[in-house]
């Protein structure tokens, strides 16, 4: 059913995300998706060009599916999620002839190495160590607070806890105490541990192209792991070309010619810009659909071009709109955790429903009543879309919802 | 722009960007867009003018792929029996699709739009069928079930919406049958019905009827509100027909006084040309046509001439154009012959003098306007309700018992319902009394409706605040007692004719079934003619249903009075009992249906089988001489029929704990 231009590049996404084959479908290059064998039945049902992968099993075959989508005719892979990056720098060193995106995926893989290139890099970051064990997670927490001045008896001031390999917020875990210590699981180790900074939590979305920022946007973060707006408040946009140099340093520092990053950073109260990680695939929380709510661009069709070896600077150029200028409004979105131990029923609260910056929302009915204690971040019930004019009015919109019941 | 007009475009707004997220997605992927479409619809069609703007998108929604997926992207293979029970889907979502899919065929039907695979002829033809099944919505009535869901604004708009663009002609049948129907149960409130004899009146003035039984039903409806006589059939407008009055003489008067009479007494319905030809005829000198024009009988005639002065007086007071259904109030409380009871005549003297507290007169010029006093409005009212006292209905609120009382008051006991009204109407409070000790409702907080009902008639917008709040209190003061509450209650609040045993089906602490077989003997011998020596019901006793759906699930309890019990004219013993409802024909489930009509049934009354009849009752009052007697024989296999009925449907889940009947016990 797709139309797609043969004198441009045939692309290949890794994983399944239906709203980027919906994208990839309806742009105008060639497109083949590289999923998993339960997605076959859906992709011969619906004409999805597809090839079956397993993306649980060993690395030792990635040079079997790298040579299979150059038989293809594949010129680029294109990771949609963290755990196909690898893959994409195993298949796209072969489909590019060039080795280091291999060692670049892995950079982008294991947060500990990410954050020491960074730190070789001249980025500022805050305190990092590996941990293999608790023990070795308590020992940071002292040693941190210890830094810190603080006596035995003081409030210790947080540490962060991340899986090496795991994206977003699924396990991060706040660490205050040694009993915070005990709840995490054998099989969250290795992990980063990170001194906490206070200050205020961003996101960037840039598309890079012959090693050049073809668009960067701002995602506000009004608490991490509840909502998301862009593009951000002129307060934080005032940083944006200090934001543009700092992209440009994991550019060269990370050696990234073309593609598509997600860096988190921290600008702390001393106005200093603190690198947080940085990922190789579109972001969580449905950022790519809030971009287009606010741009009216399909960030994924632009993940294409800025992987597409054929794309052209000029058709780069008609793509993208001007940051903040062409935004037509705010687009926030806010994810439901519930607030109590016993639910029965999804409510929609009335200041909630009835206000004019409500879009909709993907919350489903309660399938059961208990709520399961929220250990690390955890995972959302489903997100809340908003839109509107005044980013100010959204940001405090957003931050109201946390003191709302969605579901009684 | 005014600041619901501006709700409505942000939102439009919102629902067209979605709605292009929507129509930009391949097939496989149009899934994901469509609930937040339906999301931002069903709060569209809350707002204004949502359902307009709503169907200007539906084709364009349709052709979006907001069906894609469901069977509603197979219009012509939809089943318009199944829009009913949809709509009633307690999710919003659902229904905002339905209603979207029902905009979408009104598009097809008038050419704005189309779908592949159906014609604009066949869509029309589906969605005369929803209207016709759907008429529920088009009422001012709700049921239970409907009011437990909520949004019926919204329903009762789209489908008004529907018949405004594709006429009513073809279901004039269903409709005209659907009216008889009501009037048939001779409710007070009659508005609604009005509104949509109006809108067949627009419909046959536009597109015509075709000749036939249903034309005929359909125009003497319209005539019987616009043009039941020769001076008004045209109709030329109250001042030209008043001109005309005066060329007459008195054989022609005469001819329309009876003509505006028997229109009355055909349909329960009141034009404006009888009321003003009523006042017109009470003002004027010479022999008086007052009788005629009311259509007395042998009683009301008797009243007429005994009690003349205070009838012209109450004609005066309470007909007005915006009043009509005084007149057949007023014909009714006549023919009842309740002026010959010595309190009625100076109660309703004092009522006709009578000023309203502001805060009682507020809440009626609240319901009716201001064209006429709210004095005017609440005498009217009384006569309705003293006249028709089954006609009274509870209008969209969970007031049952309060509309119950009054009912029971009009029939029973009117003097003292006039008693409480001019309480009510003079300091805006009313005091009963509960076991000796005064409950002034003025010192109560709010009772089950917060707020005071203004879609009911005018007695009960006065009173039902009240009675609510004193009811909610004798509940309060019965609680810690245990059992069920009506017990104490239903005597104190109704009257000493309520009988003083109470016998109740459930457990009130588990809500299990509690010695059902012996519920269902007690009513037997209380109420059965063959089981209590053909004792008739005397006073109409309060009782309590187990109110089922349409597919025989619990829904609710409900007040209700029992009336009689007899023999219809097919041999079959049935409880005729009131309903304050606003329409008491309603389907329970499992083949229990209950009759207003044909069966027996005086205006109001509502019927149904003995045995089904107590197969969804749950609580009865009976006289304490029924224990006393020695009990007759009730057929095990009677109490089993019945028990069968109530098992398989509100009691489902309600079965004894450790089963310990064995059938027929005392």
């Amino acid at each position: 059913m797709q139309d797609y231009d043969e004198s441009k590049g045939y692309v290949a996404l890794l994983g399944w995300s239906l709203n980027a084959i919906d994208a990839a479908d309806r742009f105008d290059r060639r497109y083949i998706v590289v999923a998993p064998p339960w997605a076959t039945d859906y992709c011969e049902a619906n004409g999805i060009p597809h090839i079956a992968w397993d993306f649980d099993r060993l690395n030792e075959r990635s040079y079997e599916l790298a040579t299979t989508l150059k038989d293809e005719g594949v010129d680029v892979a294109i990771p949609l999620f963290e755990e196909t990056v690898e893959w994409a720098g195993a298949v796209n060193a072969v489909l590019r002839d060039n080795p280091r995106l291999l060692g670049q995926a892995m950079l982008f893989r294991d947060k500990s190495l990410m954050k020491r290139r960074a730190q070789l890099g001249g980025i500022r970051v805050g305190v990092f160590e590996e941990a293999h064990d608790r023990g070795d997670v308590i020992r940071f927490l002292k040693r941190v607070n210890q830094t810190l001045l603080k006596l035995d008896g003081d409030p210790n001031d947080p540490i962060h806890f991340k899986a090496f390999d795991k994206s977003g917020t699924a396990g991060h875990r706040v660490i205050r105490t040694a009993e915070d210590v005990d709840l995490i699981p054998d099989e969250e180790f290795p992990a980063l541990l990170e001194s906490h900074l206070d200050g205020w939590e961003f996101a960037v979305e840039a598309w890079i192209k012959d090693r050049k920022i073809q668009f960067l946007n701002i995602s506000e973060y009004v608490t991490l792991g509840y909502s998301v707006f862009v593009p951000a408040t002129p307060e934080l946009e005032q940083h944006r070309a200090r934001i543009t140099e700092e992209i440009e340093k994991l550019i060269e520092t990370f050696d990234i010619e073309f593609g598509f990053i997600h860096p988190e950073y921290f600008l702390t109260s001393d106005n200093k810009l603190y690198f947080g990680e940085v990922a190789y695939r579109p972001p969580g929380f449905n950022a790519l659909e809030l971009i287009e709510r606010a741009y009216g661009f399909n960030g994924y069709q632009a993940l294409v071009l800025a992987f597409d070896p054929k794309a052209t600077q000029q058709e780069l150029d008609a793509f993208f709109p001007t940051p903040v200028e062409d935004a037509k409004g705010h687009a926030g979105c806010f994810g439901v955790y519930p607030r109590r131990r016993v639910v029965n029923r999804l409510e929609i609260p009335d200041a909630t429903a009835n206000h004019p910056y409500f879009e909709h929302h993907e919350l489903a009915e309660p399938m059961q009543n208990k709520v399961a204690k929220r250990s690390a971040f955890g995972t959302h019930w489903g997100l809340m879309y908003f839109f509107g004019d005044d980013p100010h009015r959204l940001r405090d919109l957003l931050k109201s919802q946390e003191e709302l019941d969605f579901y009684v | 722009m005014r600041d619901e007009d501006a709700a409505l475009a942000a939102l439009l707004e919102k629902l067209d960007a979605a709605a292009a997220r929507l129509a930009d997605a391949r097939p496989f992927a149009k899934h994901r867009h469509q609930r937040p479409v339906l999301d931002i619809a069903a709060r569209v069609l809350g707002q204004p003018g949502g359902v307009s703007a709503l169907y200007a998108r539906a084709g364009a929604l349709d052709a979006a792929g907001l069906f894609a997926g469901s069977d509603w992207d197979s219009p012509a293979t939809l089943l318009p029996q199944l829009v009913g029970l949809t709509l009633d889907n307690p999710d919003r979502v659902t229904v905002a699709l339905e209603i979207t899919s029902l905009l979408r065929m009104l598009a097809i039907a008038t050419g704005e739009a189309t779908h592949e695979g159906l014609h604009a002829e066949p869509a029309r033809h589906y969605l005369t069928q929803v209207l016709a099944l759907n008429l529920r919505h088009f009422f001012g009535a709700s049921s239970e079930a409907s009011r437990a869901t909520g949004w019926e604004d919204v329903k009762r708009s789209v489908l008004r919406f529907v018949a405004e663009r594709i006429g009513l002609r073809d279901v004039l049948g269903v409709l005209v049958e659907e009216i008889w129907r009501i009037l048939e149960q001779r409710p007070v409130q009659v508005a609604p019905v009005k509104d949509m004899i109006a809108q067949i009146s627009i419909a046959m003035a536009e597109q015509g009827a075709e000749p036939g039984q249903e034309r005929l039903g359909a125009e003497r409806l319209v005539g019987a509100l616009f043009g039941p006589t020769i001076a008004s059939q045209d109709d030329p407008g109250i001042g030209a027909f008043l001109e005309r009055l005066e060329g007459f003489d008195e054989h022609a008067l005469m001819r329309e006084a009876t003509g505006f009479a028997r229109a009355m007494h055909d349909t329960g319905l009141v034009s404006d040309y009888h009321a003003a030809f009523l006042t017109w005829l009470a003002a004027r000198e010479g022999p008086s046509l007052v009788p005629e024009a009311l259509g007395l009988g042998q009683t009301g005639l008797d009243c007429w001439r005994r009690y003349m002065p205070l009838v012209r007086r109450l004609i005066g007071a309470a007909v007005t154009p915006f009043t009509p259904q005084a007149v057949y109030g007023l014909s009714l409380v006549l023919d009842r012959g309740v002026l010959h009871y010595a309190p009625i005549e100076p109660a309703l003297t004092g009522q006709i003098a009578a000023e309203l507290h502001p805060e009682a007169a507020q809440r009626l010029r609240l319901a009716y306007g201001e064209a006429v006093s709210a004095e005017t409005h609440l005498l009217a009212g009384l006569l309705e309700v003293i006249g028709q006292p089954f006609g009274v209905g509870q209008g969209a609120n969970p007031t049952c018992q309060s509309a119950r009382a009054i009912a029971m008051w009009a029939l029973n006991d009117p003097d003292y319902l006039l008693h409480l009204v001019r309480q009510a109407s003079e300091m805006d409070a009313v005091t009963m009394h509960f076991e000796g000790q005064p409950i002034a409702s003025s010192e109560l907080p709010p009772g089950l409706s917060a707020g005071a009902p203004i879609d009911a008639d005018p007695v009960s917008v006065l009173l039902v605040p009240h009675l609510d709040r004193i009811y909610a209190e004798m509940g309060r003061l019965c609680a810690p007692r245990g059992g069920d509450p009506h017990r104490w209650i239903n005597p104190e609040f109704h009257g000493w004719w309520v009988a003083r045993d109470c016998i109740v089906a459930v457990d009130v602490a588990t809500g299990l079934l509690a010695d059902y077989e012996a519920f269902v003997a007690r009513f037997c011998r209380g109420y059965h003619p063959a089981y209590n020596d053909a004792r008739p019901v005397i006073h109409p006793q309060p009782a309590g249903i187990a109110v089922t759906d349409a597919s025989a699930r619990f829904v609710g309890w409900h007040a209700i009075s029992i009336l009689r019990v007899d023999t219809d004219q097919h041999g079959v013993v049935r409880v005729y009992f009131y309903n304050p409802n606003n329409d008491s024909g309603q389907d329970w489930g499992a083949g229990v249906v209950v009759s207003t009509s044909g069966c027996g049934e005086r205006y109001g009354e509502a019927s149904l089988p003995f045995e089904e009849f107590v197969s969804r009752l749950y609580l009865f009052h009976d006289d304490p001489l029924t224990a006393a007697r020695v009990p007759t024989i009730v057929p095990e296999e009677f109490i089993a029929s019945i028990r069968d009925r109530a098992t398989q449907s509100w009691a489902a889940d309600r079965l004894e704990a450790a089963p310990s009947w064995t059938g027929g016990g005392a």
